[in-house]
């Protein structure tokens, strides 16, 4: 049957044949609704809080001038304010206690976020004194996103901070109205721009003399800037104005760095009582185990790196890391591992929340035990075997290089590495000494092998020598003032095979014999 | 992968031992034989549990005739009473001259095949010198174990793991109790264990099944500018089951082999004149 192929003639002006005309998409780009839910922090009084009881104000140099950064509210009571050189507020209120601006208020920050991990396992810095918390798909297990807000902020007032919070659709916004004075603000999505509109600039972390600046030009709320052309603005006031107004508005959504890289799977657990023992620490990890490994088996993947996190009630929060050298869901395998690292914990008044999260994992396919051990359950027994090992000892495997200097011809491996060919072999010892041990030689020519040592104090004649085997120094990696050395397999009349060195030319200065390893 | 053959028993004759070894002659090769199907695995699984019941033996201290040994030479291996270095045992070595004694114990752990684990408060052997007796350093691991009770503790979980051909531990003194750890160990898991020790204490009693003392002789070089071939004095002290005795044994690097010269009684331990 033979096929004929021929062309069809366009179709034109056809309408059977012209697809159905779609309308044209003209409206204007909009902030688009994110599914993402973004919890806001503010701690205004975050640098005083560090200081003590007040009333009391922190300064810091500016320029020639010391002016006041920090303020408490007692001492905001007692007229002071922020920008006041530190002369003329100790002149206004003299009881107030001046302390420099501490430098550990970003730790503290950095502190405040790994806490609030126990909320949402993405958690961020915002500098200085605000912190980003994702609470997509968290909300609901403390009831609702108010429940959590009110839950986050009396934590921090249980920690000795006072915070303001809000909750919206993208990080600025969210941030924004927490920074403005309206805490516990929850905003539907899509309504960031409408709540948004009527905040002053100040809630948008702009430097001040931008602020000062459009203050001049009339624009005073965040609606009245962004309805301006943006070519002038952008001009006039640089390309950080845009940005963080297309931020505000929702346009972009810049990356939020979280303090922990977020784990892809995670198991965790509250509790109503801090537990303090390591019979229960024990329990629940074998609960969390279970738990995490059966996720892992569901999903098909083993883990290669496992963190656990404790939460203090004090607020502190301890990590311990476990990396696995292949992928592995075997809870049991898991516990053996931890055994000992959880030794390490110092649960003082006890933990109220402990997590599991799996920070990296791999594609891991399930596999059926057999009765007999077949190669690949040696393997996965040799794995968990160097695991264990590893968790309390250093283990490696030795690789070699491509050097001809003897401490360097093979390095250090991970013992899961795979290991190339050995060179072509050479005369080598087969134990080399980390410290060569000095002797002294009797040649009876200066270029001759040794005729007699004496090593550690004992005298041995030398009935068989064989070299030598003149090693340079590899110059391009060495210590120019390296000597080259001279190497003798040298055979002692009881038998004793060692293999030694003079390194520097005989007859210099400096030049010295050594044993470098024992011959078999 | 091909199916094994169908069982020629019926159920009403009862299943030979003799003849299950007939039928399981093709798949018995080494290689562990995998479960896929029910009725067509039964010999398969039979081999296992009769592998398995083997080493449960072994671990009671029952004589087992098919022990599975390491062998050194012809001459040495019928010193031995089980025919060879037993697997799944521990012996002890005492190092006269370091450089023999670990080239000596380079070559057992090359012989055991699988992972060989080297362990010890400063593990120094070195591949390129260790790879003429056969060790591939894709197979060495070693572990550093500053404690003796941790050099101990990562012995006795190589030991256990069936992945492991042998365990080398190189420590000062080990009582008994810990020995006897050990040896469980390595009944448990299937590896030889290697306890390598210096010479220059008096060694007491031991858990192992073997002792050896290996020092070094002139080696076979025809000239003062030709080493040869190295030359040891291996002294097997006391074996359970067996008689002492001693071999003069050159290490012929061409052909990878040891051969013994001579066999004498092993004579009492000279000192050396260490000053």
């Amino acid at each position: 049957m033979s096929s004929r192929r021929f062309c069809r003639p366009p179709s034109l002006g056809q309408p059977g044949f012209a697809p159905p005309a779609r309308p044209r998409e003209t409206a204007p780009p909009t902030a688009e609704i994110s599914a993402r839910r973004i919890l806001a922090l503010h701690l205004p009084r975050l640098v005083t809080e560090g200081l003590g009881p007040g009333p009391v104000l922190a300064w810091a140099p500016r320029g020639p001038r010391q002016v006041v950064v920090a303020l408490d509210p007692l001492a905001e009571a007692l007229g002071l304010r922020l920008g006041q050189t530190l002369a003329d507020a100790q002149a206004m209120a003299p009881e107030v206690r001046a302390e420099m601006q501490p430098a550990t208020t970003p730790r503290r920050l950095a502190f405040l976020a790994l806490w609030a991990l126990r909320f949402t396992p993405l958690a961020a810095v915002e500098a200085p004194d605000g912190l980003l918390l994702d609470i997509s798909g968290v909300a609901h297990l403390s009831g609702s996103e108010a429940a959590l807000l009110t839950r986050v902020i009396e934590g921090l007032a249980r920690l000795g901070h006072a915070a303001q919070g809000a909750i919206a659709g993208h990080a600025a916004a969210a941030a924004a109205l927490a920074r403005a004075g309206r805490p516990g603000t929850i905003l539907a999505p899509g309504q960031e721009l409408a709540a948004l509109g009527p905040l002053p600039l100040s809630a948008l972390r702009l430097p001040e003399e931008v602020v000062a600046a459009l203050g001049r030009l009339g624009l005073r709320c965040i609606r009245e800037v962004l309805a301006q052309p943006r070519a002038p603005l952008a001009r006039r006031f640089g390309a950080r104005l845009t940005m963080v107004l297309d931020a505000a508005a929702g346009l972009t959504t810049p990356p939020i760095r979280p303090i922990r890289p977020p784990p892809e799977f995670l198991a965790g657990q509250d509790f109503l009582e801090p537990v303090t023992t390591r019979e229960v620490i024990d329990a629940v990890m074998a609960r969390l185990l279970a738990k995490l490994c059966q996720r892992l088996d569901q999903a098909g993947r083993g883990l290669r790196e496992l963190l656990l996190r404790a939460h203090r009630a004090d607020g502190g929060v301890q990590e311990i890391v476990l990396g696995t050298g292949s992928a592995t869901r075997d809870a049991a395998h898991l516990a053996r591992l931890f055994r000992d690292r959880l030794e390490k914990l110092e649960p003082g008044f006890g933990f109220d929340r402990m997590a599991l999260l799996a920070t990296r994992t791999e594609a891991l396919a399930a596999s059926q035990n057999g009765l007999a051990p077949g190669a690949a359950e040696r393997r996965e027994a040799l794995a968990r075997l160097l695991d264990r090992l590893s968790q309390r000892l250093p283990v490696w495997r030795l690789a070699p290089r491509a050097s001809h200097w003897p401490e360097r011809a093979m390095r250090r491996a991970d013992p899961f590495e795979a290991i190339g060919p050995m060179p072509p072999p050479r005369p080598r010892p087969v134990r080399l000494l980390r410290q060569p041990s000095r002797l002294e030689a009797v040649a009876l020519l200066p270029d001759a092998p040794p005729s007699m040592i004496r090593l550690h104090g004992v005298l041995h004649r030398i009935r068989r020598a064989e070299g030598p085997e003149r090693l340079s120094p590899e110059w391009w990696r060495d210590d120019p003032n390296r000597r080259m050395r001279d190497y003798y397999r040298v055979e002692c009349e009881d038998g004793t095979r060692l293999w030694l060195c003079r390194a520097g030319l005989p007859g210099e200065e400096g030049t010295a014999w050594l044993q470098h390893g024992w011959l078999a | 992968m091909a199916k094994p053959p169908p069982l020629p028993v019926s159920a009403d004759r009862p299943l030979a031992t003799d003849t299950l070894d007939a039928t399981l002659g093709p798949q018995h090769d080494g290689q562990a034989p995998e479960l896929t199907d029910s009725v067509m695995d039964r010999p398969a699984v039979l081999a296992a549990l009769k592998n398995r019941i083997a080493r449960l033996e072994r671990a009671n201290g029952l004589p087992d005739a098919r022990a599975d040994v390491l062998s050194l030479c012809a001459q040495i291996d019928m010193a031995l009473p089980s025919g060879g270095l037993d697997r799944a045992a521990l012996h002890e070595v005492l190092a006269e001259a370091p450089g023999a004694a670990a080239a000596f114990c380079a070559l057992v752990l090359a012989r055991a095949g699988r992972t060989a684990f080297w362990i010890g408060p400063d593990p120094d052997p070195w591949p390129p010198g260790m790879a003429q007796f056969g060790l591939d350093p894709a197979r060495l691991v070693l572990v550093r174990a500053r404690k003796p009770a941790d050099a101990l503790w990562a012995a006795e979980e190589a030991l256990r793991c069936p992945a492991v051909g042998a365990v080398l531990l190189s420590a000062r003194q080990l009582d008994l109790t810990a020995a006897r750890r050990l040896m469980l160990a390595a009944a448990t898991g299937g590896g030889i264990g290697l306890l390598l020790r210096p010479d220059d204490d008096s060694p007491g009693p031991t858990a192992a099944i073997t002792r050896w003392r290996i020092g070094t002789l002139p080696g076979s070089g025809a000239a003062r500018h030709d080493l040869g071939d190295p030359r040891w004095r291996l002294t097997l002290l006391r074996a359970r089951g067996g008689r002492p005795q001693a071999w003069t044994a050159t290490w012929h690097a061409g052909s990878e082999t040891l051969g013994v010269e001579e066999e004498t009684a092993p004579q009492p331990h000279r000192r050396k004149a260490t000053g």
